[in-house]
């Protein structure tokens, strides 16, 4: 009998040291993640506090859903925007009631919005500035990404992987795109020639639009071993004029697909292009430099940046791939 | 003052407006000159002279285009040159436009869009940017033609809806206008609202530009513009019986509502050719016409020739202005050409006023 009770009390001794340790642990790691979720600091300097990881998550734009679904927060999207259509065809789920829509990306419907009763709200910049202090001043959780550059991208998967709980998957997914991005440097790095490159913004009868060295773009282009026939302009996106792509030169000029985003583009065909007056001089024209890029991969601070970045570099340097 | 007196006062006057006349043309070929130098490229002025002395027939085979590099003769040729030119109809067109609106309406206030013709062009041509992508008319942009469309679909509106038996009376003609300008710009807003992508395109059109602009798009307004400003200024002296009222000019012996009817027609033409060039290049049709007036006085013999060459002269400037006035901030940042006119144009008006609004009369 004294060998069972001596049997038993190691046995009970051991399973509240167990208990204490694990508890001690646990414990010590939720503390760690409330303080996370209690410093959430976003582009704007705006510090949010969270009391719990967010089960109801609500998107207002197309980079800040890209961001939510390649962290595997699928289930806990309740609505996106009209304008979100990658990874998958949001249009088609909102049609079938599997999602919510807020409405337009520059005028989201703070009615859905409340209806929907969100625990976190990701939106970005610009003409979404006024739509978060809306809805911080009632009070709901809103973290604006508007990164200025590749750093703040990852910057943003960071911040989103800490105010949801996916830390680790958020590094991973960092690790991923910086080597891609890192290989495609190392790639152009043996290139002997860097093309000049004309981004289009916008071209009509009645202006040009294009993007000099604060756009996102010259980035992306610089990275992909080219460099920006603007890149000396320090503006973001800005009218500027023919007479200055033609005597800029480019070899390449580089066209959104689809526009402004979905439609017909506003460009044209590329042989509208060529015919445009007087561009035919350039190199880009007679050495068939025109090209042509998703339209959102390229305009979108998200987790397509090695994809816009691989698919640059390979119209760039057709050599080297 | 005796018949003789008059006449000779008249003849004076007359010679008067000969040199005024004379001295706006050489005006309008200066600026058109200065505005080519004008611009981004760096590209000299004998390089300019060599380029269009290039383009002259005989002088090609003596002039030496050697040092001349193919971008330098496309952007002269093909970018700045069809530009001024655009400037050139355009301005005159609008203040052309101008000057009969305000006549006939005897109203300040009258402008070339208060017909509805700006918002009918407004709404036209957002249409074709929504609904008309890939269509072209004859080889122009369709966005041209639905913009042309519109603006004399508006004015016909307001025309019938402003007529009381045989007469248009201009009270009736006005708040028609203003009704259906509202009406029409109501529905260009619904259009930017359901736009998406093609907002952009609607935005710039509204704004008023001609930076991309076609010699092919120029030939399509040219004949329209200038028809319609020739035949007008043969108008210039029912215009000046106009303003005594319209019950003296009819007792002058004028036909009142045929003269009327005329002209409104042809002002609208030359604005709706004109706006389906530019967009809404704002101010320019309105403005003009007074800043003649007071320098040249209200009599439209006059006033119309020289409100038409000032017009082509404000434009050109306020365009060349667009290219390089934002150039400190960024060397080849552009402004839009409709945004210059207004901000230039407004205190320059303002400041003419202060001064001379004592001898100021329509």
């Amino acid at each position: 009998m004294d060998r069972n009770y001596i049997i038993a009390t190691v046995v009970i001794i051991g399973v509240i040291v167990c208990g204490v340790i694990l508890y001690a642990f646990y414990s010590g790691q939720t503390a760690q993640q409330l303080e996370t979720l209690q410093n959430l600091v976003d582009d704007t300097n705006y510090k949010t506090s969270l009391d719990a990881i967010p089960e109801k998550i609500i998107s207002l734009a197309p980079s800040t859903t890209e961001i939510l679904y390649a962290l595997g927060l699928d289930e806990k999207v309740v609505a996106v925007s009209d304008y979100c259509n990658y990874p998958y065809d949001f249009a088609a789920w909102i049609a079938e009631d599997k999602i919510k829509s807020i409405g337009r990306f520059d005028a989201p419907n703070m009615e859905v919005i409340a209806s929907l009763d969100p625990d976190l709200i990701l939106g970005t910049g610009g003409v979404q500035g006024a739509t978060a202090d809306t809805l911080r001043n009632l009070d709901y959780k809103v973290l604006i990404l508007n990164p200025p550059n590749i750093a703040g991208v990852m910057q943003n998967i960071e911040l989103v992987g800490n105010a949801t709980g996916k830390t680790a998957e958020a590094a991973t997914l960092i690790n991923n795109l910086n080597s891609r991005i890192d290989a495609v440097i190392n790639t152009v790095a043996s290139a002997e020639f860097t093309p000049s490159v004309y981004y289009e913004v916008w071209y009509d009868p009645t202006s040009l639009w294009t993007a000099g060295s604060k756009a996102w773009q010259n980035e992306l282009i610089e990275k992909a071993g080219g460099v920006n026939i603007f890149a000396d302009q320090e503006l973001e996106y800005f009218q500027s004029s023919a007479e200055a792509v033609i005597d800029r030169n480019p070899d390449i000029i580089l066209l959104p697909a689809q526009g402004m985003g979905f439609g017909e583009p506003f460009w044209g065909t590329l042989d509208d292009v060529k015919a445009r007056p007087g561009w035919s001089t350039t190199s880009a024209v007679q050495n068939e430099g025109l090209v042509q890029v998703d339209s959102d991969t390229i305009a979108r601070a998200g987790p397509r940046v090695a994809d816009i970045i691989e698919d640059l570099a390979e119209a760039f340097h057709p050599e080297l791939y | 003052m005796s018949s003789d007196e008059t006449e000779i006062t008249y003849f004076r006057r007359a010679s008067r407006w000969k040199y005024i006349v004379i001295l706006l043309i050489a005006a309008l070929i200066a600026i058109i000159i200065v505005s080519l130098n004008v611009g981004y490229a760096q590209i000299s002025f004998g390089k300019i002279l060599t380029i269009l002395g290039k383009q002259v027939p005989l002088l090609d085979s003596i002039v030496d285009s050697s040092l001349i590099l193919p971008s330098e003769a496309a952007i002269i040729l093909q970018i700045r040159l069809p530009r001024i030119i655009a400037g050139v109809v355009v301005g005159a067109a609008l203040a052309a436009s101008g000057v009969v609106y305000q006549g006939v309406f005897r109203n300040p206030m009258a402008d070339s869009y208060v017909l509805g013709v700006s918002a009918g062009a407004a709404c036209g041509a957002s249409f074709s940017i929504l609904f008309g992508a890939g269509f072209s008319f004859f080889g122009l942009r369709i966005i041209q033609v639905a913009a042309f469309i519109g603006a004399l679909f508006a004015m016909f509106l307001v025309y019938n809806i402003s007529r009381v038996g045989p007469r248009v009376p201009v009270t009736t003609l006005l708040l028609c206008g203003i009704a259906v300008n509202f009406f029409l710009y109501s529905i260009v807003a619904l259009l930017e609202v359901i736009a998406g992508d093609e907002l952009h395109a609607i935005v710039f059109w509204l704004i008023g530009g001609f930076s991309n602009v076609l010699w092919s798009d120029i030939w399509a307004v040219f004949p329209f513009i200038a028809v319609g400003i020739s035949i007008s200024y043969f108008y210039a002296r029912s215009l000046n019986l106009l303003a005594m009222g319209e019950e003296t000019a009819q007792h002058l012996g004028l036909n009142v509502e045929r003269v009327k009817q005329i002209l409104l027609v042809l002002a609208s033409l030359v604005t709706a050719a004109a706006v389906s060039l530019s967009g809404l290049v704002g101010f320019v049709g309105l403005m003009v016409p007074h800043v003649t007036r007071l320098v040249v006085g209200p009599d439209h013999r006059i006033l119309f020739p020289a409100s038409t060459m000032i017009g082509a002269i404000f434009l050109v400037i306020c365009d060349a202005l667009a290219r390089v006035v934002a150039t400190p901030f960024a060397s080849t940042l552009e402004l839009p050409v409709g945004i210059i006119t207004m901000l230039f144009g407004a205190p320059f008006f303002i400041l003419l006023f202060r001064k001379k609004k004592e001898s100021y009369a329509l």
